[in-house]
């Protein structure tokens, strides 16, 4: 069985207090795919917190269930099993329209395969988040201009994804995630898609987010030294945590 | 949001042109048969100004030995008197062929004033015509036998032609000229209305009133005239028919048609109705087939753009926001063709295309806009329903 790690911490502020806040709090989570022949058990069983202002990064071989964790903590899938807290607000009782205001305000993700709409120009397309909650165009706008240029592409507003590489569209993706300045950012593989020089460009961002905006950042990675630069590592296989 | 939209689909101009097109077709198909049956439909709602019920025409050939005016006015009274000795009947008049629900028209130009060549219908009457037919006469008096043989012509016009030449003042006492061809000149410009009557719909059901006036049967056209108009007892039935019939063909000759008027209206509307069918069945088989390809157009949209939906709902679109914004595409893209259709429909009461009243041109286009918007709506609404129930992590994993 692959070993438990757990990385050293870079900070040793108030995340080692025992009464740090939690963010997210996983209680026996199980999650179970059912498609006509098969029945897959993706999350066999996870409990896990994670604290404000953490920044936990997630590995494990594929397969094993990583995505389908983030895409429950993101409030984007059921747990079949279990119950999902965000912020001590448990997440089970809410309706469609409770979740999506709470994933529009809480959350911001990052994709692996970016997920831009191409038909939108780079600006739109960092604006979505905002169009789901009361804001003017001008707000909008100017919001938007502000996370392109934290994430360092304010030259290129005015274009089309498909006009962008790989790395400038993962970019594009944080400041779409960010814009709406969420406590919580959940990244699939953000880097997966990258070069070395390109995912350590964008981790700096991830971790920048981190450090300075104390946003909780919860990470999916297939890279040890990406991993290695976070708080917390947590391997999963099979669906279980392995700790 | 509005704008948001907007932007969406002005950067897929090109997937969208197809789309807009085909609304495009639609609404002009929609357009031209909501204008017929506006028109029909007004029309159909006008009263028909008279009685038909029971009341029987008789058409026969002059008997050609009689050609002198005095021979055919005698011959006239003695048929007179034989109908009405007859008590079945109640009402009868002489007439030109041209009766109520006939197929023959026969129209002239009329001029008055600055209103040149007004095409109106021509009827030629008998001095109880009026009655057999219980029209109504707006001003004026209608013709007598006296008029038949005055020096000046006299007409009797209807409601319709005396507002189209005489601009809301009263007809009677003024003079027309005419174009009449065949008559002697020095009479040509000389038509003295006596009276308005009321109008009356003798084309069919779903016919437009027309202009019209009614001359007296004058010593020319008494010779020529082989149309009477009976009005019966209600209830009178084929026996008394086949009598007349017999009664007639002694007095006339051979050649002897019965008809009744309240049968003629049934086949003269459905000269009107028949094709109306046939154009609406067309219409529905081509409606369904837009609805088709709208709901296919707009399902395969949706279906193609599942990241975006898993996307918009992580970011925080609700099920039903979703499902808005697809029915708010098509709606928007609806908007852009029936702009682009109703500049092309406008163009028909601007230039006056079909001599339509520009009303109805406008009900139609009103029409026609509603029921693209409800079509496209119905059609948008179900992929739409269907695009609210995707779950986010499922759309997102797909890509
Ligand atoms: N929608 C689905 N229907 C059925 N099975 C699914 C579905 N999504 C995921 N699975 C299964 O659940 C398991 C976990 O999938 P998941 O995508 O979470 O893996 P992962 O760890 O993210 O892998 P990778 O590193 O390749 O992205 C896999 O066995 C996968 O086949
Ligand atoms: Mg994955």
């Amino acid at each position: 069985m692959i070993p438990v790690e757990t990385t050293e911490r870079i900070h040793h502020t108030n995340l080692n207090d025992n009464n740090a806040e939690v963010m997210i709090r996983l209680q026996n989570i199980n999650k179970v795919y059912r498609t006509d022949t098969v029945e897959t058990l993706a999350i066999n069983n996870i409990s896990l917190n994670i604290d404000k202002g953490e920044f936990l990064s997630i590995m494990g071989p594929s397969g094993c269930g990583k995505s389908t964790l983030l895409n429950i903590m993101g409030l984007l899938d059921n747990p079949t099993k279990g119950e999902v807290s965000i912020d001590k607000q448990d997440t089970t009782k809410l309706n469609d329209k409770k979740l999506a205001a709470f994933r529009n305000r809480k959350l911001g993700f990052i994709f692996q395969s970016y997920h831009l709409i191409n038909d939108l120009k780079v600006l739109d397309n960092v604006e979505l988040p905002l169009l789901y909650r009361n804001s003017t165009a001008k707000e909008r706008r100017q919001l938007a201009t502000e996370a392109l240029e934290k994430v360092g592409l304010s030259n290129r507003m005015k274009h089309f994804p498909t006009q962008l590489s790989g790395g400038q569209k993962q970019r594009v993706a944080i400041a779409r995630a960010i814009v709406g300045q969420p406590e919580i950012i959940l990244a699939d593989e953000p880097t997966g898609n990258l070069d070395s020089a390109m995912g350590n460009e964008i981790m700096e961002i991830l971790l920048q987010l981190n450090e300075r905006d104390g946003t909780t950042i919860v990470m999916v990675t297939h890279d040890e030294n990406m991993a290695r630069k976070t708080h917390r590592l947590v391997r999963l296989f099979d669906g279980s945590q392995v700790q | 949001m509005f704008t948001h939209l907007f932007r969406l689909i002005w950067n897929k101009k090109k997937q969208n042109a197809l789309l807009i097109t085909e609304m495009f077709i639609s609404f002009i198909v929609m357009f031209a048969i909501f204008t017929v049956v506006v028109f029909c439909y007004k029309n159909y709602r006008q009263p028909m100004g008279f009685v038909y019920e029971d009341v029987w025409s008789v058409n026969f050939t002059p008997p050609e030995n009689i050609t002198n005016a005095d021979s055919v006015a005698i011959f006239h009274e003695a048929l007179k008197n034989t109908l009405r000795s007859m008590p079945q009947i109640t009402e009868l008049s002489f007439s030109g062929n041209n009766i109520p629900f006939s197929m023959n028209t026969s129209n002239t130009a009329v001029s008055y004033g600055k209103h040149k060549k007004v095409m109106a219908n021509v009827y030629n009457a008998g001095e109880d015509y009026l009655k057999v037919l219980n029209m109504k006469m707006k001003s004026g008096r209608w013709i007598t036998k006296a008029d038949a043989v005055s020096k000046n012509r006299i007409i009797v016009i209807n409601s319709r032609l005396e507002s189209e030449l005489f601009d809301g003042q009263s007809a009677v006492g003024k003079t027309l000229g005419d174009d009449f061809p065949g008559l002697d000149q020095q009479n040509a410009s000389q038509l003295h209305i006596v009276g308005v009557v009321e109008n009356i719909k003798d084309k069919g059901s779903y016919q437009e009133i027309e202009s019209g006036m009614y001359h007296p049967i004058d010593t020319g056209w008494a010779r020529w005239t082989g149309t009477i108009l009976l009005k019966v007892k209600p209830g009178t039935d084929a026996t008394f028919e086949s009598k007349l019939f017999k009664t007639l063909s002694n007095t006339i000759g051979t050649n002897i048609e019965i008809e009744h008027l309240d049968k003629k209206l049934i086949s003269k509307n459905k000269i009107m109705v028949v094709p109306m069918i046939i154009a609406g069945v067309v219409a529905g088989f081509l409606i369904i087939n837009v609805a088709l390809g709208l709901f296919g157009v707009l399902w395969y949209n949706i279906n193609k753009r599942r990241g975006e939906i898993g996307l918009r709902r992580a970011v925080g679109a609700t099920g039903n926001s979703v499902s808005n914004q697809l029915v708010g595409e098509a709606l928007v893209l609806a908007t852009i063709s029936l702009l682009l259709g109703c500049f092309f429909a406008f163009q028909f009461p601007l230039l006056n295309v079909f001599d339509l009243a520009s009303g109805t041109y406008i009900a139609a286009i009103v029409l026609s806009v509603i029921f693209i918007y409800v079509l496209v709506t119905l059609c948008a609404l179900y992929p739409g329903k269907q695009a609210a129930a995707i779950y986010p992590a499922v759309a997102l994993h797909e890509e």
